[in-house]
């Protein structure tokens, strides 16, 4: 076979489609859950990066440099075979096929290292709120806190949101990893397809096709948002 | 001269330093006293709207006091939100919130903070808004008015705390000319009524016409702190006389 059939030959799909069409499922769960159970997280780390408290500061800092230095795939077996390897997780079926006991440990995994990241973007929504409305806000007398959360959170979530989709599609590429848990995602079922069939080029190829059938129009529609987002930012 | 009221804010020997080489404020003292209209003019940098800036605390002195109602505001343990409540201020580029209503930037404070109940802190709204004839724009955003109509807002909106000083901050700098003149003739009209007022302008006619007081300051200190009358008609210190000859 010459590489160009090789690299098309999807004979195996009649038999194999189920674990693409379940990983896509299964991809596209986990990615928009460990997104938003990061936001939360983020949130808190960038309000503690932008505190004047030197030890929040400090803390919040050493979190991010951290899980932005390691490597995802180090961070989540640490993350299964550490705090999972003590806690016990029930074990039920989501869509009759993904297993509670690894996703939970996956999406855990996923939304620690994806805080990191997302806590940098609404550090940098908020800086990009203009100073002269927490000025005007604070001689009126609110607290900081009032002032952060009437004036500026709310101006600053249209610079976070664009990030936050931004954040979604490089979530569903970072995913790939949770196959090692064995939860059933597009990497996993490629693999498993590789292993049955010994087609090491096509499975690869069928995945990556799938995979930037999601991001690409995603990618899209992002910067649609973003463009949309910009309109009307005038005080 | 005219006589007023109790001494509101004292100014005692303000230093204010951006770092080893940049002192804004260079050993300023001031008394403000109720019913003033103390306006402050000078060159660019001269350490103006410092000034006007630590009076609420925006900016923090190096050293000295700034003593408003009995009280050191410029001391770490006092509560400065209590304080700013009492002292409305208003900017050069307005500073309304812009993801709000024009009602909703007027009673965000009063509720929040004083915790006046929003139905009457709409109806306290209101009434200033007629008083600067924009009560039909109260459900208007920001990015719908002119410069002027969003700076007399921004006035009503600090009026809405019902403070007992206005700090202005260069209030007309950042509009066009046409829409001055409604932005003064509110301020003019605020002098009216007695609010004491700490004003940084580069319009020398309000200056004269409604300010009580005039300070000039260059680089970081207050020079002359005169009448209008003898601020612009005998001024004695050469570098107010060349400033003057400037911008009259």
């Amino acid at each position: 076979m010459s590489l160009l059939e090789r690299m098309f030959d999807f004979s195996f799909l009649p038999k194999y489609a189920s674990y693409f069409t379940n990983g896509i499922i299964c991809t596209l769960l986990i990615s928009v859950v460990s997104v938003f159970a990061a936001v939360l997280p983020a949130l808190l780390l960038a309000l503690m990066r932008l505190s004047k408290n030197k030890f929040l500061r400090g803390i919040s800092g050493a979190y991010i440099q951290i899980f932005r230095s390691t490597p995802l795939l180090v961070q989540l077996f640490i993350v299964y075979f550490g705090p999972f390897g003590v806690i016990t997780l029930p074990s039920y079926k989501l869509f009759g096929f993904i297993d509670t006991a690894i996703f939970i440990p996956g999406v855990v995994a996923l939304a620690l290292n994806s805080s990191a990241y997302v806590a940098e973007s609404i550090r940098a929504g908020i800086l990009a709120v203009d100073r002269g409305q927490t000025e005007a806000a604070r001689s009126l007398g609110l607290t900081q806190a009032q002032t952060m959360r009437y004036v500026v959170l709310p101006q600053a979530v249209k610079n976070i949101i664009p990030t936050l989709a931004n954040e979604l599609v490089t979530m569903v590429k970072e995913t790939s990893v949770v196959g090692y848990l064995g939860v059933q995602d597009i990497m996993w079922g490629t693999k498993t397809t590789v292993g049955a069939t010994f087609k090491p080029l096509s499975p690869y190829i069928l995945a990556a096709l799938i995979y930037f059938a999601i991001n690409f129009p995603a990618g899209k529609a992002v910067e649609a948002l973003e463009r949309r987002m910009r309109r009307g930012d005038v005080r | 001269m005219a006589t007023f009221g109790k001494e509101l804010i004292h100014v005692n020997h303000v230093t204010k330093k951006f770092n080893a080489q940049i002192t804004a404020l260079d050993d300023c003292s001031l008394t403000i006293r109720q019913g003033e209209v103390v306006v402050i003019v000078g060159p660019s940098g001269s350490g103006k709207s410092t000034m006007l800036r630590t009076l609420n605390l925006l900016e923090v002195p190096t050293t000295g006091e700034v003593i408003f109602d009995g009280v050191n505001i410029a001391d770490k343990s006092v509560n400065i939100d209590l304080h700013r409540q009492k002292m409305g201020m208003v900017f050069q580029h307005f500073n309304l919130f812009p993801h709000m209503t024009i009602m909703d930037n007027l009673i965000l404070a009063p509720t929040k903070v004083k915790g006046m109940e929003e139905q009457a802190a709409r109806a306290l709204a209101m009434g200033l808004l007629e008083t600067v004839g924009l009560a039909d724009r109260a459900d208007a955003y920001p990015i719908q008015l002119s410069g002027g109509q969003k700076q007399r807002i921004a006035i009503v909106r600090a009026l809405c705390m019902e403070p007992e000083v206005m700090l202005f901050d260069e209030p007309t700098s950042a509009l066009d000319p046409e829409m001055v003149g409604e932005v003064l003739e509110v301020m003019r009209e605020l002098a009216r009524k007695g609010m004491t007022m700490v004003v940084v302008t580069h319009e020398m006619g309000f200056a004269r016409e409604v300010g009580t007081r005039v300070l000039f300051m260059d680089q970081g200190k207050i020079l002359v702190d005169e009448d209008p009358e003898t601020f612009f008609t005998k001024p004695e210190n050469p570098r107010l006389k060349d400033f003057l000859s400037k911008v009259l």
